[in-house]
């Protein structure tokens, strides 16, 4: 008999690892991905120091660097939350529902929603708070995650493993506890990861025009606002740099995660094919 | 494709290769290679996946990759093209604006004589109304039509030599086999050499194409090196099991699956119906093969058989239990008795849980341990015991109980499944094709362990697949299906020699690299043909096929054939003394 006996020498060093560990690799393993994580981390501890330390230009770039971020960490973390409901109560509520329930989605992703929220801003007025602004942002951020997420969903509903669970009489409790939830992580984290980049954009945007986040807190865009207005460059430069190396950053990241985890869990990408 | 002029010493040879080796700076990936093509020659290239068939073509056409340092020689007299596997033809542009292109770029021709040219090319692969096509881009053309158009493209480019690596790999073989020997036939009376190389899945290439004339000879490679053909023993013909008496344990009536497709304009409910009304015996240790290619209904049915398909009408009774109606705690105790393989084994598990895991869960769920004597500790211990001892049974390590799937390799993955389905005991085994992602030896001793276990456990077995020669081989009865319809049902040996139906006979014939006679491609599923559905492919076909369906008659004791001209013949001969 040929020996398909389990342990011989294979080529690749990591062939025993783990799915979570092999879907690690494969993430790192995307440049743009593990660059974007790096600038990331780089920029968290970049925008703490600069708390602490303050002053100068940098130092005020850094410091609007923290009130974008939190925006952005909030208004997507709202946003992931909000698509992932949706899409998955409109895969749970069977077929029709979910046409009904994914079409209005389909169709905001492609309007140009950014720009809902400068408009919200405006209508609000200067005395605007921050928690509307938040919310907004979410909501922009929500119908695409929301397609995406049903996508992946759709294809995880329709792996062999699950037939092959329903063969071995495993009940459909069971089933979604054990087999569906788990592998839905990864891939339902990359669809949240895109309400980050989009939360930053629209926040950005609005600010910028002066409609965005409420007066006497200063973001990215806030302050290339001001610095244009003012004719002034060096002002400028710094949080320019650091918005676009930031959004740069979350799209790599995002694609790198859509690259790894979406088909990751599916063994066929593995060599064959 | 590119084109290039090597000349040897006074050889006639389209290509020589002496001693050619692939090297990188960590592995030898070919080692000292030399073998030669004649004009008109066909030379069939098989080995098993990563023994370097591809890397190989692509070195003879001056398309090594990067970091590879080739060394030894290649000689070419004339025009080589390679087609790559994925037929690549531009798909910005139609096709009849391809060939212009290359024909004048390449003998001078102008646009109407380069269009005739093109058009008699398709002729040659059975286009019908090639001119018409010659408008349309690639991408509006079907599968099969995009690799006739490729090919016909190379060919008028009037090569020396022809490298073709996996043609049309993911065509069903009735078209498959039809197109390579048109190309063969092509190409040796054209007097172009002929590379065809075999894909690593299951592949006519791979079996052995000599006998059957589409190619002359055969070179293997395995492990970067040329070896001889080894004799192929002709496989022992299975040996003649008594037809299992007593009543049928699974019985499947009238059995419909179809899908909704939505609504039409008018506002009428659409369905593609994939199973027509079936109906299927088996009887306790009984095998029975499904036969039949891409649209035949035959891998919806084997889960429709376990309700893992919902279907719309007829009935599946296990033991004259009605599965529709069971139960829960009925449904599960069939469930144990009725297993499945999966075409894709490494699938069927769920990635993030290790092998032992899934087991023990199927087992917990299927087989329950009741004993509440024993301690817990001493039942977990039997449980262990009792996977490893299914692992043994297919002939891998207890030490695969704590892999994840992702660290199996195809062949111990489709080993591993069959522990899986074999751990609940069960007593009739559903396989839809599962050997697809397995080839050469790796496939062979699969389904010898499968026989094998199947004998000792007196297992029913129903078998499906597009390959006739490995159904009829494996099942003692077999049913052609067509279109989710049975179109021919008998003994193995019986549909081995004396197939009546035109498509029992094409498949037969492609499982054995001959021509087959259906000309075309199937018709979509979502229209199919009026009368018979093979009549737009089939060469006996004539009026009355599109009136009146043919039903599913006997034409002799246990050999049925829902065809007309099948079934007049054989009233003919039962009259003829
Ligand atoms: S019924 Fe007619 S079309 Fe159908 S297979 Fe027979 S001869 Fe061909």
């Amino acid at each position: 008999m040929h020996g398909p006996a389990g342990t011989e020498s294979r080529t690749d060093p990591h062939w025993r690892d783990g799915p979570w560990q092999k879907a690690g690799q494969r993430l790192t393993a995307h440049r743009p991905a593990a660059a974007g994580l790096t600038v990331l981390a780089a920029l968290m501890l970049a925008v703490a120091a600069g708390l602490v330390a303050g002053g100068g230009p940098v130092g005020a770039a850094l410091a609007a660097g923290h009130q974008s971020l939190s925006f952005t960490l909030l208004a997507g973390l709202g946003g992931a939350a909000l698509g992932l409901l949706w899409a998955a109560a409109a895969v749970a509520l069977g077929e029709r529902a979910e046409r009904a329930m994914m079409a209005p989605a389909a169709a905001l992703t492609g309007l140009p929603l950014a720009l809902a929220l400068p408009l919200v801003g405006g209508l609000l007025g200067p005395q605007r708070g921050l928690a509307p602004m938040v919310m907004v942002a979410a909501l922009i951020a929500a119908p695409a995650v929301a397609v995406i997420a049903r996508d992946e969903l759709r294809a995880l509903l329709r792996r062999e493993f699950l037939s092959a669970a329903q063969a071995a009489g495993i009940p459909n409790g069971r089933r979604l506890r054990r087999h569906i939830l788990p592998n839905a992580v990864l891939p339902l984290a990359a669809a949240a990861w895109t309400a980050l980049p989009r939360a930053l954009m629209a926040e950005s945007l609005a600010s910028l025009l002066g409609l965005g986040l409420p007066a006497g807190v200063t973001g990215w865009g806030t302050a290339i606002g001001a610095a244009a207005r003012a004719g002034d460059a060096v002002a400028l430069a710094g949080p320019a740099l650091l918005l676009a190396l930031t959004l740069w950053a979350l799209h790599g990241v995002g694609d790198g995660m859509r690259l790894a985890f979406a088909t990751a869990f599916s063994t066929t990408a593995g060599g064959r094919r | 494709m590119s084109g290039a002029d090597v000349i040897g010493p006074d050889d006639r040879s389209p290509l020589r290769v002496e001693g050619l080796s692939l090297l990188t700076s960590r592995d030898i990936l070919l080692d000292r290679l030399s073998f030669a093509v004649e004009p008109g020659e066909v030379l069939a290239l098989s080995g098993a996946a990563g023994a370097g068939k591809t890397l190989l073509l692509r070195a003879l056409s001056g398309l090594a990759p990067k970091g590879v340092t080739v060394l030894g020689d290649i000689h070419i007299q004339g025009r080589r093209i390679l087609v790559t596997q994925d037929g690549a033809l531009d798909p910005l542009r139609t096709i009849g604006a391809q060939f212009t292109e290359l024909l004048a770029h390449q003998s001078g021709m102008d646009e109407r004589t380069a269009l005739r040219c093109a058009a008699e090319a398709l002729e040659r692969f059975q286009v019908p109304a090639a001119a018409r096509r010659l408008a349309l881009h690639p991408h509006e053309l079907g599968e099969a039509m995009r690799w006739r158009a490729a090919l016909a493209l190379a060919m008028a480019a009037e090569p020396a030599l022809l490298l073709a690596d996996a043609p049309a790999a993911a065509l069903d073989p009735t078209q498959r086999v039809r197109l390579l020997s048109d190309l063969a036939a092509w190409t040796r009376e054209a007097g172009t050499a002929l590379l065809l190389a075999g894909r690593p899945q299951p592949d006519p290439i791979q079996a052995d194409p000599v006998p059957s004339g589409l190619a002359d000879r055969r070179l293997i490679l395995a492990q970067g090196r040329l070896e001889a053909p080894e004799e192929e023993p002709t496989p022992a013909p299975p040996p003649v099991e008594p037809a299992p008496s007593g009543p049928p344990i699974l019985s499947v009536r009238d059995l419909r699956v179809a899908f909704p497709l939505g609504r039409s304009w008018r506002g009428a409910e659409r369905w593609l119906t994939v199973v027509d009304g079936l109906s299927i015996a088996l009887a306790e240790g009984e095998t029975l093969a499904l036969l039949g290619e891409t649209g035949s209904g035959k891998s919806v049915l084997a889960r429709a058989i376990l309700r893992l398909v919902p279907p719309v009408g007829g009935q599946v009774s296990w033991l004259g239990t009605d599965l529709a109606a069971a139960p829960p705690e009925a449904m599960r105790r069939a469930r144990g008795d009725l297993q499945i393989l999966f075409p894709d084994p490494l699938a069927a598990f769920d990635p993030l849980m290790t092998i032992g895991a899934q087991f023990a869960e199927t087992l917990e769920s299927l087989r329950p341990s009741r004993s509440t004597a024993q301690s817990a500790a001493q039942s977990t211990a039997d449980r262990a015991a009792r996977l490893a001892e299914a692992l043994e049974e297919v002939g891998l390590p207890a030490a695969v109980l704590d892999l994840h799937p992702g660290s199996l390799r195809p062949a111990e993955a489709a080993r591993a499944g069959l522990a899986r389905a074999l751990l609940p005991e069960p007593r009739l085994l559903v396989c839809d094709e599962p050997a697809a992602t397995l080839d050469g030896s790796e496939r062979a001793d699969f389904l010898a362990l499968l026989q094998a276990i199947r004998r000792r456990r007196r297992l029913a077995l129903l078998y499906a697949t597009q390959d006739a020669a490995e159904g009829l081989g494996i099942a003692r009865r077999a049913l052609v299906l067509l279109l989710g319809r049975i179109v021919e049902s008998a003994d193995s040996v019986v549909l081995a020699t004396g197939a009546r139906h035109p498509y029992s006979r094409a498949l037969i014939a492609a499982a054995g690299l001959d021509r087959p006679a259906l000309h075309g491609d199937p018709p979509s599923p979502l229209r199919p043909p009026t009368g018979c559905p093979l009549r737009l492919r089939c060469p006996l076909a004539h009026d009355g096929c599109a009136q009146v369906p043919p039903t599913l008659d006997p034409v002799a004791p246990g050999h049925r054939v829902a065809c007309h001209v099948a079934q007049d013949s054989a009233q003919e001969d039962g009259k003829a003394p």
